[in-house]
């Protein structure tokens, strides 16, 4: 996906699972990695529930109109995300989530990948918390829409001290993931 | 003073790439062109400059004051511009609203100030976590009486940097309150910034001088002597009409002359204070003319009709008021249409069609959802205006 001079990218899930914060981690590496970028969000979720979103354009030439016109790359941690976003999914999209928060997976002909993103955080640091992270590693090893070396900065860049540990090694497990074995779907 | 020139945007992430707030941003111009005195109370959507501040001013030997509300926080601000501090304060429509009686007061007693109104939905309370444009003939005459106005509005994050530093500049030069106008979408957004674009719009030392009571040689005989609270003198300072000694004048020719002088230091001086950008020039039959979060859509658009062959231009404004009515005449007398997109039910679209209705003819597209206009309804609109459906 980094060959592509225009992407736009959607991170969806419920208030708490850090789904603000994988937007503007993404948006940093790509920052790093040299390319214009615009980062927007639904504000507040922590205080409305439901469902919460982050968004990225990333694009070799300066952006102009700041939010999405469609989504290239989706990537949700939750079935009411799931179901609400995936209607905006380009048929030239990838759809990335999580294997057992979405649990009824919506249709999309497109290459899709489920990967228990949220279990594999628990198995590996015994916290739910750095799912985010481990996500967006695994989303890097997928679809390479940005730099792997950029991510490891950004991620060092904004995760709180104490918690780096836990942070690098579900940043590691998701980058070790191969798409092969994750893949669901390829119409 | 000496350090003024702080340079807060190297803070960086690293030296050459930087992913910031626009919020964050127009703070961090603040710092680097010079404000040292910020009073505030916190308001979605600009409590985030408010934060900046509360960080960032103390560290470089500014005073940040958290103020029971609005009215107290701009009165604050005009305390510290008295003495001859940069001051700014930053709010939302709510809160600009109580701001207007001290925005005359600071016109009148010639206090520089910068105000800074992120956008929201309104009227009142409205919807704190949407965009608008509602607000811009209140920043243009919200406060009561014959006065002046400077007002600027920031269209992506670059520009919540760069106009700060314009509004803190201009508010220095002319000696009077400068607006920003921002809206929800710009003020949340992170968007990349290069520190080259940084050095690019950094202005350099010989544009601020900050010796209380310093007035630019170009502008003395334009502005009216500052008297400086703290300088050993007994200055008299009041929102009554006054004369050059401060205290006040029931004096008609004075009076006259007084509210003129007013006028004259900003009306006199529009070829500086007008900023703007124009895109695809001279080839448009129709001109969108937009500012803030709408220019970017209507950029956007632009390249949108360039693919459908469509023969657009954009004029996109930085300065509100003073009116630029250089340009808008020099456009209104080329294209055929002045299409208007504006996140409100055409506040401005009124202001242009004043001075423009003479050449051409000035269409309204106002939205106020609380959603952006897209590139594709703004396109569809001038598809429209020039009967040329098919090549849609």
């Amino acid at each position: 996906m980094a060959q592509r001079s225009f992407l736009e990218v959607r991170f969806g899930g419920s208030g708490g699972q850090g789904v603000i914060l994988m937007g503007v981690i993404l948006a940093m590496a790509a920052a790093r990695d040299h390319r214009y970028v615009v980062q927007t969000q639904s504000y507040g979720p922590e205080a409305r529930g439901g469902y919460s979103r982050s968004d990225v354009i990333i694009s070799d030439s300066q952006i102009d109109y700041p939010e999405l016109q469609g989504i290239d790359l989706l990537v949700v941690l939750s079935q009411a995300a799931a179901d609400h976003y995936v209607g905006l999914l380009r048929a030239t999209g990838v759809f990335v989530f999580d294997a057992e928060r979405v649990a009824s997976p919506p249709r999309f002909r497109g290459p899709s990948y489920g990967v228990p993103f949220v279990r594999l955080a628990v198995e590996e640091t015994g916290r739910e918390q750095v799912a985010n992270v481990l996500t967006l590693g695994a989303v890097v090893a997928l679809t390479g829409v940005v730099s792997a070396q950029s991510l490891r900065q950004a991620v060092a860049d904004v995760v709180p001290k104490g918690t780096e540990e836990w942070n690098e090694r579900a940043l590691s497990r998701g980058l070790a993931l191969r798409a092969e074995e994750w893949l669901r779907s390829n119409a | 003073m000496e350090r003024w020139h702080y340079h807060a945007l190297q803070e960086a992430i690293d030296s050459s790439t930087l992913l910031v707030q626009g919020n964050r941003a127009c703070a961090l111009g603040a710092l680097d062109a010079g404000v040292r005195f910020f009073a505030g109370y916190p308001i979605t959507p600009s409590s985030e400059i408010m934060e900046t501040m509360a960080y960032e001013l103390p560290r470089v030997g500014g005073v940040f004051l958290q103020m029971e509300d609005e009215i107290a926080s701009i009165c604050a601000c005009i305390g510290a511009a008295l003495t001859g501090t940069l001051a700014m304060t930053a709010t939302s429509g709510p809160g600009f609203s109580l701001m207007q009686e001290a925005i005359g007061y600071a016109t009148m007693v010639e206090a520089p100030l910068v105000i800074v109104n992120v956008m929201r939905v309104g009227p009142s309370t409205g919807r704190p976590t949407a965009p608008s444009q509602g607000d811009v003939m209140q920043a243009r005459w919200g406060t009561h009486g014959d006065h002046p106005a400077v007002v600027l509005a920031a269209s992506n994050v670059a520009d919540m940097y760069r106009l700060t530093m314009a509004a803190v500049r201009f508010a220095q030069r002319f000696r009077t309150p400068a607006i920003l106008l921002a809206d929800e979408v710009v003020g949340h957004m992170r968007e990349s910034f290069s520190t080259e674009l940084i050095g690019r719009y950094r202005l350099t030392s010989g544009d601020f001088d900050f010796t209380p009571s310093y007035v630019h040689p170009e502008m003395v005989r334009e502005v009216h002597p500052p008297h400086v609270l703290g300088s050993k003198t007994h200055p008299h300072v009041t929102g009554l009409m006054h004369d050059e000694t401060g205290f006040p004048t029931d004096d008609p020719a004075k009076s006259d002359q007084f509210l003129r002088q007013l006028h004259d230091k900003i009306g006199n001086h529009r070829d500086e204070l007008c900023l703007y950008d124009v895109k695809n020039e001279g080839k448009g039959r129709v001109c969108i003319v937009a500012y803030g979060s709408c220019a970017r859509s209507a950029r956007a658009a632009l390249r949108l009709a360039e693919q459908e062959g469509l023969p657009v231009e954009v004029l996109h404004l930085y300065t509100l008021f003073p009116l630029p009515v250089e340009i808008i005449q020099e456009v209104a007398r080329r294209v055929e249409f002045m299409l208007v997109p504006e996140l409100n039910l055409g506040q401005y679209a009124r202001e242009i069609r004043k001075m423009a209705e003479n050449w051409t003819t000035v269409i309204s597209m106002g939205k106020v959802d609380g959603t952006l206009l897209t590139p594709r309804e703004i396109v569809d609109r001038v598809a429209e205006l020039i009967g040329k459906y098919e090549s849609v």
